[in-house]
Parts: C-alpha cells; structure tokens; sequence
C-alpha cells in the first residue's frame, strides 16, 4: 500500500518561555491535565485521522521525550506499515546536521520522508492542546488542488500581532502573510500545521539549500517564497479549542480551563480519545482525611489533604492538612504534611516538605522546577 | 534471563459461590481493586521474576480473560525470544472425550508440549484465587540454594479466614530449619476456627524433569495433577517437598463475601501496602483513561477511584472502577462499584456490589450486610423502587 500521507511533528522546541519546567525536558514532553504530555494531542490526532506514518523530530532535553513516544505503541501507531519514527540530528559526512528552524528540521530529514514516497505531507508542531482532524484538511488541501494549505484560526483583532497572520481573497487563497505584525489586516492566525504537497516542498527546500539560501524557517522563509511564486496556498480555518501553552500562565490557565466539567476539549469522549503513555500504577487512594472539590485526580495518587479546583497528576502524594488550591501538580510530586500550594505548578518529581508555602498570584503563578526541592532541612542555621 | 522457568497457571478454579460475578466469567478475571484483575497478581509475580512465557489451562468462556491479556505483552510475555502466551481451553477436550476430561488420555498433551519445549529448567504452577503477591524471585533461589526437588508455598493462617466447607488444603510442615512438608489435609476437617494452619497456596516450585516424569505417570494411572496431588505424589515417591513461607497480605477468594472482604481490605492502608508496595509492583493491562473528576459537591473518605469517573455525590468507604458516572445527591458507603456504572441521583448503595455496566435509576436504595452485600450481575438495571432487573 503506498504511503499517501507523512506528519512530521516538530517536537524539538525548548519552550524558554516555560522557565524552569524546560530545563531538563522538551516542551513536548510538559505534563498536561493530569495524565497526558502535551505531544500526546498531536499524536493523538494523527492516531484518529488514520495517519500512521509519524516522524516526531526532537532534539532538545530528548530524554524523557523520546521514551514517551516510544514506538508509539501507546497511539496505535506500532504499525507493520509505518509507525512512529523519533527521528533525532544526527551527523554525517556533510557534517553535524542539528535542525536550526522548523523547515530546516524537515529538510534533514528527506531521507526519512523520502523512503515513504508519500505525496503529502503534515508539519506539525508538538506542542499544542487541541483536537483537530487532519484528514478533513486534507480533502480540502486536495479539492483546492493547493500547493500548500495552512490551519488558521481566527483570534480576537487585539492579540492578532502575536500570531503569524493570513490575509486571504474570497476563496480562502492566501494573498499575504504577516509575522506578528504590528497592524494585522486579518484575525486569521498561522496554527502552525501545514499540508505540503511533498514533491514541491522538497524541490523547494533543495533547491535554496544547494544555493545557499536561507530556507530554515516555514513562517520566515518557505511561506514567503511560496507567495513570492504564486503557488497556490490556501487556508483551513479550525474552529475548537486551540492552545499554544507556551508559557507559565498560558499552561496554568489552560490547567484551570480544563478542569471545566463541560470544556469545549471533551477529554472523555471515546470518539477522538487522547491516548498516552500511562504508567502502570495503583488506584487513587483518599484517606479519611482527604477533601477534594472541582478537582481532577489520577491513578497512583495518595491524597490525605485538602484539594480545591486543582489538577493533581499520575502518582502524587498529598500529606495529612496540606492544601492544594487552584494549582497544577505534575506526575510524582511528594507533597508533605501542613504544606500549602496556591496558584502554582510543581514540577514533575518535585518534593515539598512539611510546612512549606509555595504561593503564587494569578498574574505570577509560582512554579517547581523539574524534581525541585523545597522546605525541609535547610544549610542555613 | 536469570531463572528459565515455565510457567503453568491452572485458571479450573472453584467459582460457584462466586456467582453471579463469575457466570461470564474464570475467576482469574474477577475485578479488583479498582483496576485489576485477579490474574494480574500471578502475572505480575511471573513477570518480576522475568518469566518469559506461561501456559494458561482455562475452562468456560475465557472472552473477558483473553480480553484483559491480548498479546500478554503488559507482563513481557510477548518477546520473541521464547516468549508467549499459550491458552488451553479444556472445554473442546472435555466435550469429546465425553468423560472425566482431567483424567482423559489426552488431557496433559498440551502441558507436555508446552513444557518439554521452553527452555526451562523448572516449572512453576500458579492459580489465581489465592490473592497475594509472592515474590517468585525468592521462591526460586530458596528452591535453587537448597536443591530441593518440589518447593511448596504456604501462608499460616487462622482457620477461620477460611470457610468451613472450603476446599482448600493445608500442609503439615515439620518445625525444623529445613520446613520440610510432611503431609496434606483437607482445611474443611480440621475444626477449631481458632487454630493456625499452613494454607498451601496451590503455587509450586518444580525441576521440570521430574514434572515431566509425574505427567507421563499421571497420564499412563489417568490422574490428575493439581499441586494437592503433585504435593502427595512427591510424598509417595519419597522425594522432598520444601515449604516457602509467604508472609505478606493474602485472602483466599472463594465466595461473595471473601471477594467483598479482600475490596474492603484495601481501604486499610497496611493491606494496601502489603499488597501494592512493599512487596514488587503489580502490573495490569493498561488501559487509555483520563483523570477522575470529582465535582463541587463531591465528597469522598476513606475510598479508591480508577480514572475516569466524574463524580458529584458522596462516597465512603468504597471502590470505584473506571469510568462510573455517580450524580450529585447520591451516596455510596461500603460498597464496590465496577466499571461503566451510572448512577443517577439521589441514589442510596451500601453494603453492595455492581457488576460492570450497572444503571442505577434515580432514587434507588439498595443495602446489604457486610456479611451478605447485594450483588447487581453485569448490564442490569436499578430501578427506582431498587428492583434489579436483569439485562
């Protein structure tokens, strides 16, 4: 059967921005409303929109990231035909190939594309929270006869400047694109997923690489050329929950939105489910003194204390009068005895000992690094 | 691999006071704790200790266990390097034979098969009605180091953690160091409910030739092998039969009210330790799922949850599975709630047990005792006057 259809998921980000919850993971691999990593929704939707030949490109901390995705098994996609591939730089005899930009990383990567042969392929990014199915934009990319066809969605008029954005004719043609420009003449932005028909996208990316031009970026430098040429781009607005988590506040309040009992997300629909990698571990366990309200909680959790409007991850303990409000507990967190957490994440493994505050503000949410300690025993006297 | 062993899990267990939980099904896939299932605690022993195959010997409808093993690839019995999962159904066998099946001619060709090829040196044969989690590694090396030729293990218990019918055995072990078993009796005669016994938990430890010559033995008498009667003919053949003591959480699943005590017993942190931590993790098949959520109203005390569940009434004292939906106004105490089950509001359980995919109308009561709770076979529904009808 030959291959149609490639995604190339763009997982080797940093995501400076999430502080001290990147420094020793990739952004995709950030924890995520409970038991998912935020890659786990890309992977996902490939899963339900039948795409079973996945290149996830890391790069960055790729540790914790690479045995997640695995083989991806935990999506379905452990296939005879396909599967997923992690696909890391490598060095060769042109020399060290680390991915400087987005189209520069799938340019790397021809050869894995190339052994597919398919006639589309899918870039997305690793790091967004949505459900979208690509097959539906794929129809569209085919119906237009499009060259290339951008997902877009439309944004408030006052955020537009800090999105990539497209300024279509009548027929959703993209006849412009701005990035982050300072006076939008569209509220339709860039959501990082593009359809290519692969043989031009890899003319394109050959071509200027022999000749040395710059083609490292899809917003900076592909899309542009592609206007410069008149090839047909056209654009797929998406209508649904879309997330960039990009930062703390953003994955703290996209934690908070998600606790909602009827977000627009739907998690616990069978229908387009978001699979992950779950651990293996013990049911929630409450004890006699635990109270919880507005709260979500996983499997391997211990809780003793109070839980308010929070979400709590895969293993945590919560000690006896602790109180947890309006915070995001990421996977195996210790929590002592008497501590209180307000507006905060803890990081993944963090511990915080009996006694201790970690409170933020919602303007300055206070964050737990990755295996963070605090309180406890401490050198000064 | 560090032990090659083989691996027999004997699933024919005793399931009839076990009804109506086990009409569908062994009782090696009776739910528990949540998330588990009962085979997943010899799978997990056998998986600790880096078994790579095992030979299920199963009867009835085995639909919910192949369900919950698939490739068996969730305990690392899916490697292609001697790895598998071998299912035996004796249904077919006991059909065509048109007679005792255990004792038919052709009953242990399959154990045969499955033994003389994998590359073992011993043969472990393991049931699942006995709930616990042994670890095999030290089974092994006691049975290694002491170059015993069948290792036993057993658990003292109170003979009154047993029922008085049971038909389950005990074994006399000798006082000495060398805790050599010396006979086997039936628990049901021995009387006194105060008294300590050795409970032989059906799981043993034997040199895969001398399990092959009892086959050969067993086949030519047309007799049958259960780990009683490999106990005995070891002790008839004059060979030494050595006891491995197990002292962590065990219960003896033989009837509702065993099965609904071992639920109960997780909720005491030491069992659930016991069980869980202290000795090597139990793994089960694992399952997509998305967190519990746990509503404005919600109050929960003393009770374990599996993912997915949304629930808005109150809970004490129980186990919910995946995926029930409990509405705001409704309580549940001492109860074990499997999954799928939507219970509307104002709804009153305790002392009960739902069987996977129960509906639970709005304004129903149902309470039993601790001593008898309510059982709702699967797909039944509640109504709202608590008749359960069945679906």
């Amino acid at each position: 059967m030959k291959t149609e259809t490639v995604a190339m998921i763009l997982a080797g980000g940093q995501g400076s921005r999430l502080g001290k919850l990147t420094k020793q993971i990739a952004k995709p691999a950030v924890p995520f409303g409970g038991n998912y990593r935020i890659i786990d929704f890309a992977l996902s939707n490939c899963a339900n929109s039948g795409i079973s030949d996945v290149g996830v490109v890391t790069q960055y901390q790729p540790l914790v990231l690479n045995r997640h995705v695995g083989n991806g098994s935990s999506w379905g996609l452990n296939r005879h035909n396909g599967g997923a591939t992690i696909l890391q730089p490598y060095s060769s005899v042109e020399g060290e190939k680390f991915f400087k930009g987005t189209a520069h990383a799938v340019f790397q990567n021809i050869a894995f594309i190339e052994e597919k042969n398919p006639d589309y392929v899918v870039i997305l990014s690793g790091d967004h929270i949505y459900k979208m199915d690509y097959e539906k934009m794929l129809d569209y990319h085919k119906a237009r006869a499009a060259s290339l066809t951008v997902g877009v969605m439309p944004v408030p008029w006052d955020e537009a400047s800090r999105f990539g954005v497209m300024n279509t004719d009548r027929t959703d043609r993209i006849i412009e694109f701005q990035e982050k420009p300072d006076k939008p003449k569209s509220n339709l932005a860039s959501m990082g997923i593009y359809i290519f028909n692969w043989p031009r996208l890899k003319q394109y990316l050959e071509d200027n690489q022999s000749k040395n031009r710059q083609m490292e970026d899809f917003g900076h430098h592909v899309i542009p050329a592609y206007l410069r040429n008149s090839e047909a781009i056209y654009a797929y607005s998406f209508e649904g929950y879309w997330k960039d988590v990009g930062t703390i506040e953003s994955l703290w309040s996209a934690n908070m939105e998600f606790l909602e009992p009827n977000h627009e997300l739907n998690i616990r629909n069978t229908d387009w489910r978001i699979y992950s990698n779950n651990p293996n571990t013990t049911p929630q366990f409450f004890t006699k003194t635990a109270k919880i309200k507005d709260s979500m909680i996983t499997d391997g959790c211990y809780i003793a204390g109070e839980i308010d409007h929070s979400i709590i991850s895969n293993n945590v303990k919560v000690g006896k009068g602790s109180v947890i409000k309006d915070s995001f507990v990421m996977p195996n967190a210790v929590i002592g005895e008497n501590v209180r957490i307000d507006k905060a994440i803890i990081g993944e493994g963090a511990h915080i000992y009996d006694g201790a505050e970690v409170v933020g503000t919602e303007s300055e949410i206070a964050v737990i690094g990755y295996q963070e300690e605090v309180g406890g025993y401490s050198d000064e006297v | 691999m560090k032990y090659k062993i083989a691996s027999i899990l004997n699933l024919v267990e005793y399931e009839d006071k076990l009804k109506p939980l086990t009409n569908r099904r062994p009782v090696a896939s009776l739910p528990f704790a949540c998330r588990y299932r009962l085979i997943d605690f010899p799978f997990s022993s056998l998986y600790n200790a880096q078994a790579v195959s095992a030979a299920l010997f199963i009867s009835g409808s085995g639909h919910s266990l192949y369900d919950h093993i698939r490739s068996g690839s969730s305990w690392g019995l899916d490697s292609v390097a001697g790895g598998g999962v071998f299912t035996h159904s004796q249904v077919l066998l006991k059909s065509e034979a048109n007679q005792d099946y255990k004792t038919g001619p052709y009953y242990y060709d399959d154990h045969y098969k499955y033994v003389s090829k994998a590359k073992a040196d011993y043969v472990v044969i393991m049931g699942s009605s006995i709930l616990s989690n042994v670890q095999l590694e030290s089974v092994l090396n006691y049975h290694m180091d002491k170059e015993c030729d069948v290792t036993v293990v057993y658990k003292k218990v109170k003979r009154s953690e047993l029922r008085d019918d049971t038909i389950y055995t005990s074994l006399r072990v000798n006082g000495n160091e060398e805790e050599l078993v010396e006979g086997i009796d039936w628990v049901a005669s021995q009387p006194d409910p105060e008294s300590v016994l050795a409970l032989n938990m059906r799981m043993m430890v034997i040199n895969k030739k001398l399990f092959l010559d009892y086959l050969f033995t067993a086949r030519e008498k047309t007799q049958d092998i259960s780990v009683d009667n490999l106990i005995q003919y070891t002790l008839d053949f004059d060979n030494q039969v050595s006891g491995f003591e197990y002292t962590g959480y065990l219960k003896v699943i033989e009837d509702i009210k065993s099965y609904y005590e071992a639920n109960m017993d997780m909720l005491n942190e030491d069992n659930f330790n016991s069980l869980f931590y202290k000795s090597d993790p139990v793994r089960t098949r694992s399952k997509n799922s998305g967190p519990t959520y746990y509503g404005e109203d919600a109050v929960v005390e003393n009770s374990q949850f599996a993912n997915d569940c949304e629930i808005f009434g109150s809970v004490k004292n129980s186990l919910f599975f995946r995926k029930v939906q409990l509405a705001k106004g409704s309580h549940v105490e001492d109860s074990i709630i499997m999954q799928d089950a939507y219970i509307e509001e104002d709804v009153y359980l305790k002392h009960v047990i739902l069987d996977k995919h129960v509906y639970v109308q709005r304004g129903a009561r149902l309470e039993g005792t601790a001593e008898e709770p309510i059982v709702v076979a699967k797909d039944s529904v509640v109504d709202a006057e608590g008749n359960i009808v069945e679906g």
